[in-house]
């Protein structure tokens, strides 16, 4: 995999959140209570808290029916509205796409990769921004044609109104979903060729951690730097002391697969010289370690194929020629290899001189019982159905207090930033980019000043500083707020590289970033729609 | 306020639809496809071949993805070139070649997108693999790119000398040239091209440089007609004779040394001399040919009074130097020649003897090849004048040498191309380490 699943601090996240929801409502309610005072007087206190308890009131007294009712309301008036069409695009889309794409790289396993990419892609670029065009038009749109009375002049809660949009933009994309989510499924079955179905399998991997040692042996913080611009993995010299030394935890019989360990491999390999070019790769090799007994036991030398599964299944029972006890000792992986905390370390080794081996902590795990391809399928999809659904909070809310092409446009950007630049936000807060402020972007531009150079003491600098907090505060601020859509996208990640979804570092936070936003979203929408005039277009 | 009933109203729009249509039609009737069809616009097009079937193949799904997008091309583009940039750095290959498929489709006539994107796929994707199956398989991906911007842009010869050079240079001139020369005739994917080879890469089972020259022909015939801008005009056009003259050394090189070897040079030096050297080329002071006679000279100096015999000899000469023409004119003769066929067998038995460890056989064939090979240049010494003639003598020179070491012999004081090992020194070092990579020589 091009990146590493690492597993989600929930605890973190909770305190992250709690810390930033939190302080966020302080600040509101200062705000509203300073207004109020000065707009009321003291009464202006009561004022603010008798809202603030409305809120409750209304969400205690929520009916599920009649959110339920309003549901099959919008349900209706987006049916009106033509929302179906959009499986004439879909149609059409499947209809053509294996013209595209039957082209892209002929070899039948890269192929499958870009068969569930266009699958994928296509859903969630058909269903997300019809979601979010009829999320943000539809309040705006009932009010204007105030058709919008018709409902509320009956006895229902504004926040059942919010609600029952929601929940009813939700059933809507969730049923488009479904009959997509089908047919892409039923058409990469038919697309991918005999041969290659196999690869439409849902591997669960069992990853551990990984530390490296040098060329005498010493462990060091990571391997040999090849000059790769892309730092992901570390390597290690052949026919050296240098090993890649993998620990996993957790180790039991119930990870065999037909009482076999089976270990997967994807290696990058780096040669100093061509070497033997019929070979077929660079030879490696494992050394299962199990420092409580003081056993070594290598296996046989491998062939590194590169960017292809690399799978060496060993039997449970396996002969140690190297043990103390004697050649040919009979091992078990499970009882003699797992040391007393349960742990499996396995030490990578490259076998030639001169040639290097590449490696990541995803590049070697231990694979377990697979499974089914609708099963990583279906979760992916369920990575599509949490950013759709919102999509749909924000568009109902942000269309709670402006008309619809505004609430279009911010939900829009919001939407944009949250995929494309939170990567960049994170780089510009965390200080890693030199001269990130943007005053002092302009000014070094304007006057060619490298940023290695500091800005000359004096006032321009503190101006550009005091500016240049100010921009990187309200970024910020803005980072907080705007959710982080590149969680849902790496969801279909695993499936194009033929992995089950894991739980821990895909679907767990994309569960938790969609929750975050329900009450935030419930919150401004109940006390927009509650303090906007519904008789003004 | 408007005095016209609605009928007359709804006349009077008819008119000016039915006179507004006149220019409409006169100025923008689409082409039947004849000669002469069509309103202005279209016989304009056609005229400065400025329409889409003109440029090459017509891609619906092309056309319309850039009607689509209309102003947006450009952008589009950028951003799924920087999608490619990205899936390259991360190693994502199917997804960089889809991308840069996309890419094509926003930009199918724009030469130098197909040009790069060939390249890369062809020279850097191919490298970034370990295994030489898989280099080869992305060779034939970059191939198979470039063939389509070919079908797609019949205007651009540059275009189908790139197709010619990657299979003629690419397979041919690789460190893996020995497997991908190989694979060119039997694909490592046996199962699913039967043993053949890939016939979208080679249909008539040819050798990687015939098909090379082959590219190098539609290149120089379409050049004619539309101009290239890759390099100077009599370099660009001696590209198939070169080709001719690599598929004759490829066999050398692999110890080939029969009759359809000597055959290969026989057509080189036909097709250098009567096809390449009879071409005119247009100098600064008229035109030349390469081949030339005395009247050839008489003739071309007598085109133009501004022009001397003097001038055409210069220039001649100078297009010569740079072609290296009278180099693969005594080359190509040479070969054709038993000497020199003897010498070359001779140094290349004592390399692979020298391989399989079998020293003083290695000798005696490396001596015997020095010695013929020496009788070579004193015939052709113009053939010092290019780097594969000088450093197949001065390898022969170090193995030999390298034997008398191993056995602990004294190197005569003179050998068979002495003058050649002390003219060409400073060539050696380079060499040495080339010969310690290639047969492991501590």
């Amino acid at each position: 995999m091009s990146f590493d699943p690492i597993p989600y601090d929930l605890l973190d996240a909770f305190k992250h959140f709690f810390s930033v929801f939190g302080s966020t409502m302080l600040i509101a309610i200062v705000v509203c209570l300073i207004v109020g005072v000065l707009t009321r007087g003291l009464s202006g206190v009561g004022d603010v808290f008798r809202g603030i308890l409305d809120f409750f009131v209304q969400i205690i007294h929520v009916s599920c029916r009649r959110v339920w009712s309003l549901s099959i309301l919008t349900v209706r008036e987006a049916l009106r509205q033509k929302i179906l069409f959009v499986f004439i695009i879909f149609a059409v889309l499947f209809m053509f796409a294996g013209w595209f794409l039957s082209g892209a790289a002929d070899r039948p396993d890269l192929q499958v990769q870009s068969y569930i990419d266009f699958v994928l892609k296509a859903i969630s670029w058909l269903v997300i921004p019809i979601m979010l065009l009829l999320a943000c038009w539809s309040l705006p749109e009932d009010i204007r044609l105030r058709t919008i009375h018709t409902v509320v002049t009956k006895p229902v809660y504004r926040i059942e109104i919010v609600m029952g949009r929601m929940l009813g933009f939700t059933l809507l994309g969730s049923a488009i979903l479904l009959v997509m989510g089908t047919v892409g499924y039923i058409w990469i079955n038919r697309q991918v060729p005999e041969s290659a179905q196999y690869k439409l399998v849902s591997k669960v991997p069992v990853y551990g951690s990984i530390t490296f040692t040098d060329r005498e042996g010493a462990p060091t913080a990571a391997g040999i730097n090849v000059g790769d611009i892309w730092m992901y993995r570390s390597y290690i010299e052949g026919a050296t002391k240098a090993r890649a030394v993998y620990k996993f935890r957790g180790i039991d019989e119930s990870d065999a697969i037909n009482d076999k360990l089976v270990l997967q491999s994807s290696f990058e390999a780096f040669r100093t010289h061509k070497g033997n070019m019929d070979k077929g790769g660079i030879l490696y090799q494992f050394i299962f370690v199990n420092e409580d007994k003081n056993l070594r036991v290598p296996s046989r030398p491998l062939i590194n194929k590169e960017y292809s599964d690399n799978v060496l299944e060993i039997n449970r029972k396996l002969k140690d020629d190297n043990a103390d006890g004697g050649a040919g000792a009979e091992l078990d992986i499970f009882t003699d290899l797992v040391d007393k905390d349960g742990n499996l370390t396995v030490e990578v080794q490259c076998l030639e001189a001169g040639q290097l081996l590449g490696m990541a902590r995803p590049d070697l795990f231990i694979r377990t019982p697979d499974h089914t391809f609708l099963s990583g399928y279906s979760k992916a999809v369920f990575g599509i159905w949490l950013p759709m659904v919102l999509v749909i909070m924000l568009g109902v809310t942000i269309s709670c207090f402006v008309k619809g092409p505004v609430a279009i446009l911010t939900t829009l950007t919001i939407v944009l930033v949250g995929f494309m630049s939170k990567e960049y936000m994170n780089e510009l807060l965390s200080g890693q980019m030199q001269a990130a402020g943007a005053i002092e972007a302009w000014y070094r531009l304007i006057t060619h000043m490298n940023s290695q150079t500091a800005l000359p003491d004096g006032p321009v600098k503190i101006m550009i500083e005091i500016v240049d907090t100010g921009i990187i505060n309200f970024l910020w601020l803005c980072q907080q707020i705007i959710p982080n859509f590149g969680v849902f996208s790496n969801m279909r990640e695993y499936v194009i590289k033929g992995f089950d979804v894991s739980w821990d570092a895909a679907l767990l936070p994309g569960i938790i970033t969609t929750a975050a936003y329900i009450l935030p979203c419930l919150l401004v929408s109940f006390y927009s729609l509650k303090l906007r005039e519904l008789e003004a277009k | 306020m408007n005095k016209l009933t609605s009928k007359h109203r709804k006349l009077a729009y008819v008119i000016a639809i039915i006179v507004l249509l006149i220019p409409v039609i006169w100025l923008g009737m689409p082409s039947t496809g004849e000669e002469g069809s069509g309103g202005e616009l279209a016989q304009l097009r056609v005229q400065h071949e400025l329409g889409e079937s003109t440029l090459g193949d017509v891609d619906p799904s092309s056309a319309s993805m850039n009607f689509v997008l209309l102003g947006l091309r450009g952008i589009a583009t950028n951003l799924l070139w920087m999608d490619a940039n990205d899936y390259q750095k991360k190693k994502e290959w199917a997804k960089l070649r889809s991308t840069v498929d996309s890419i094509i489709l926003l930009q199918p006539h724009y030469m130098k997108v197909w040009d790069f994107q060939g390249w890369n796929l062809a020279y850097n994707v191919s490298a970034e693999w370990d295994a030489v199956e898989d280099r080869y398989f992305w060779v034939k991906e970059g191939i198979k790119f470039l063939n389509e911007g070919v079908t797609r842009n019949e205007r651009y010869p540059e275009l189908d000398w790139k197709v010619g050079n990657l299979h003629g240079q690419k397979v041919g001139r690789s460190d893996e040239w020995r497997q991908f020369r190989k694979f060119y005739k039997v694909d490592p994917d046996a199962e699913r091209y039967e043993g053949g080879p890939d016939p979208e890469i080679n249909p008539e089972r040819l050798d990687n440089y015939q098909v090379a020259k082959e590219k190098f022909l539609i290149a120089n015939e379409k050049e004619l007609k539309h101009k290239q801008h890759l390099q100077m005009r009599m370099l660009f056009r001696a590209s198939p004779w070169h080709a001719q003259f690599d598929y004759a050394n490829a066999m050398q090189r692999e110890g080939k040394f029969g009759k359809q070897r000597t055959d290969a040079w026989a057509q080189g030096f036909k097709d250098w001399t009567t096809i390449f050297g009879r071409e005119e080329f247009i100098t600064p002071k008229g035109p030349i040919v390469l081949e030339w006679t005395e009247d050839d000279i008489k003739d071309l100096a007598g085109r133009d009074e501004n022009i001397t015999e003097a001038d055409v000899r210069h220039w001649t000469n100078r297009y010569q130097d740079t072609s290296n023409y009278r180099f693969w004119r005594t080359r190509a003769l040479s070969e054709s020649e038993t000497e020199t066929i003897d010498a070359h067998k001779a140094i290349y038995d004592g390399e692979q003897l020298f391989r399989s460890g079998k020293f003083d056989e290695a000798k005696v064939q490396l001596e015997k090849g020095m010695a013929l090979y020496a009788l070579v240049l004193n015939k052709y010494p113009s053939l010092l004048s290019e780097d594969l003639a000088i450093e197949e003598g001065l390898q022969a020179v170090i193995l030999w040498r390298y034997i008398h070491d191993l056995k602990g012999l004294q190197i005569p004081a003179s050998f068979p191309l002495k003058p050649l090992w002390n003219k060409e020194q400073g060539r050696v070092p380079e060499l040495e380490n080339d010969l310690r990579r290639r047969y492991g020589i501590q």
